[in-house]
């Protein structure tokens, strides 16, 4: 294995520059490239998570309490656009700009320059979205989704759009880096079917998304030019079809959903195979896995559209290719639960969040599978359960392993020891309160309390006040998280080792902590039995 | 221990990734035409 990071005099902590402008703005150093992805996610994540407070408060009761409907519906919309697009995408890029090189043995990633690019758009691309919000005619509020002809009725449509370009080509040259980099600056013997699950997971989702990510451009071209240039692409009145826009932006919606949970999964392959002092368990099994569901993903789309009046022959394939997803997401399940397995686990901040994890996002993933069922599909479509859903989903699955990652590789980045105790305490207040608030809404929905609405029967008004007090308190437990990040940067006096956790394995622990700015000019030699899944069988 | 790459080694490496990330630029543009194309057909 590489030894050679921490010894090789071109390994070591200078070479940043010291002018904060040309650091921060005109980094080409995946390191930094990383560390700015990361925090402009966490602004992303508090801002987006404000506005899930002011949804929350305005159902805390029934009837109209704190805000108009209009913004109520800019709330629910806005939310959702920063936090997939702001905050769990860019969070994922972040951890893959850091760790891909690290992982792979590479200097940098492939493409610096156009890193550095891909970041510097997304602060202007929410800073145009976010200001529609103070715009005359106010921002989009048809829902993320930004279906005709509602979403054409919104003034400030033409920004909106822009903003999705612009947060479209971001992901695609991160993407186009990604790719570049894994495929072609691995260390000398770092075959493929050597490569850590993380990086194999960030190689298949970033061909997600240059699948994916083109497609929402032209449909939202098209909203444009149905808007401002008088074509009717999307508008019956005049030969189109708003069914139509449905159909491509689902074709780009539903693989966009694995873009925000595969990563995820690479995440979970990673700590809990540490924690359990274990390879994991069928590694090739694992890589497999992702590939299926990323392929999956792109024959499933219309699952979300079964109330539009779909043909039967269309509902039945759609319904059995989405429970097919259940086959190689359970293997993925299945080989989690069996690393652990008989192995010596213990219990840090990273692998309690891995753990539930796995718990909350199987539970996010059987009500997947019942919004599969066509004939169920029909009660619980536009319900809260489908919010319970998606939220198990994104929030138990996907925020809950960018949490663990960034506890898993912190002593990493900053060379220092978050404080455990803390680390617990965020823990277990995330854990309780985020089941506080979407358990319930399961009920709700199946109740019928409809989704995307400020006001509400009084029937439901228990089950709201529960999720409301629940949201709240989840929201307030992410400023632990906040202070234990701001602890271990600036005020932590407990130095991390370079290998930080005692059962880690694979090339990014065998530099030191905190990471020199440069690493691996010189690739490393690899050895089989100190990669992260042991040894694998040709 | 670390292996040496050689300057030529270094610089095929990078004209490698420049072409992989031309490569998959081009399947990008690809789509978005693509998928506008077939919205004019359909819509027709």
């Amino acid at each position: 294995m590489a030894h050679a990071a921490t010894h090789d005099h071109h390994d070591d902590h200078h070479g940043a520059p010291k002018n904060f402008f040309v650091r921060w703005c005109m980094s080409t150093n995946h390191k930094d490239i990383g560390t700015l992805y990361l925090v402009f996610s966490l602004l992303m994540f508090f801002i987006g998570g404000s506005f899930a407070m002011v949804i929350r408060a305005e159902l805390f009761k029934p009837g109209m309490q704190l805000v108009q409907p209009y913004f109520f519906n800019e709330m629910t919309t806005m939310h959702a656009l920063v936090m997939i697009f702001g905050a769990v995408m860019p969070a994922f890029v972040g951890l893959g700009n850091w760790m891909i090189p690290l992982m792979i043995g590479a200097p940098d990633m492939a493409l610096p320059r156009m890193n550095n690019l891909s970041f510097w758009i997304l602060p202007f691309a929410f800073a145009l979205l976010l200001s529609t919000l103070f715009m005359a005619g106010g921002g989009p509020a048809g829902g993320w989704t930004l279906y005709p002809p509602l979403s054409l009725q919104t003034d400030s449509l033409a920004y909106v759009v822009f903003a999705v370009h612009l947060m479209g080509i971001s992901s695609i040259m991160g993407a186009i880096n990604i790719i570049a980099t894994i495929l072609n600056m691995r260390a000398p013997g770092m075959d493929l079917l050597k490569m850590p699950v993380f990086v194999w997971s960030w190689l298949i989702t970033a061909f997600l998304l240059i699948a994916v990510m083109p497609v929402l451009a032209g449909a939202v071209t098209m909203l444009l030019t149905d808007k401002y240039f008088g074509t009717s692409f999307f508008n019956a009145g005049g030969g189109g079809d708003p069914v139509l826009f449905q159909h491509i932006f689902w074709f780009f919606g539903h693989p966009e959903v694995y873009i925000m949970i595969l990563p995820a999964f690479g995440i979970i392959s990673e700590i809990i195979p540490t924690f359990s002092r274990k390879p994991i368990f069928g590694y090739k099994a694992m890589v497999f896995a992702i590939a299926s569901i990323a392929f999956l993903s792109f024959i499933v789309w219309a699952h979300h559209m079964f109330a539009v009046g779909l043909p039967l022959g269309a509902e039945i394939f759609f319904m059995y290719a989405t429970m097919l997803i259940a086959v190689p997401t359970g293997v993925k399940v299945f080989n989690w639960v069996s690393t652990m397995w008989g192995g010596s686990m213990t219990f840090e901040t990273p692998m309690l969040f891995a753990v539930a994890f796995v718990i909350l996002f199987t539970i996010g993933g059987f009500s997947g599978l019942m919004l599969a069922l066509v004939p169920a599909d029909f009660q619980y479509h536009d319900s809260y359960f489908v919010v319970a859903h998606f939220h198990y989903v994104l929030v138990t699955g996907a925020i809950f392993a960018i949490i663990a990652a960034t506890y898993y590789w912190l002593p990493k980045w900053t060379g220092h020891m978050y404080s455990e105790f803390w680390g617990k305490v965020h823990f277990w207040n995330s854990v309780i309160w985020v089941n506080v608030l979407f358990f319930p809404q399961h009920f709700l929905g199946l109740a019928g309390m409809p989704r995307r609405i400020p006001d509400y029967n009084v029937a439901f008004a228990n089950f709201n006040m529960i999720s409301s007090i629940g949201g709240f308190l989840f929201g307030a437990s992410q400023l632990i998280f906040l202070g234990v990040i701001v602890h271990a940067v600036w005020f932590s006096r407990k130095k991390a080792t370079d290998r930080v956790w005692e059962g880690a394995k694979g090339l990014e622990w065998t530099v030191p902590s905190p990471a020199p700015y440069h690493t691996f000019e010189l690739p490393p030699v690899i050895h089989d039995e100190e990669l992260a899944h042991g040894h694998v069988e040709d | 221990m670390n292996q040496q790459l050689t300057e030529t080694e270094q610089a095929a490496r990078l004209k490698r990734a420049r072409r992989t990330a031309y490569a998959v630029a081009a399947i990008a543009v690809a789509v978005f035409l693509f998928s506008i194309l077939q919205m004019l057909w359909i819509s027709k």
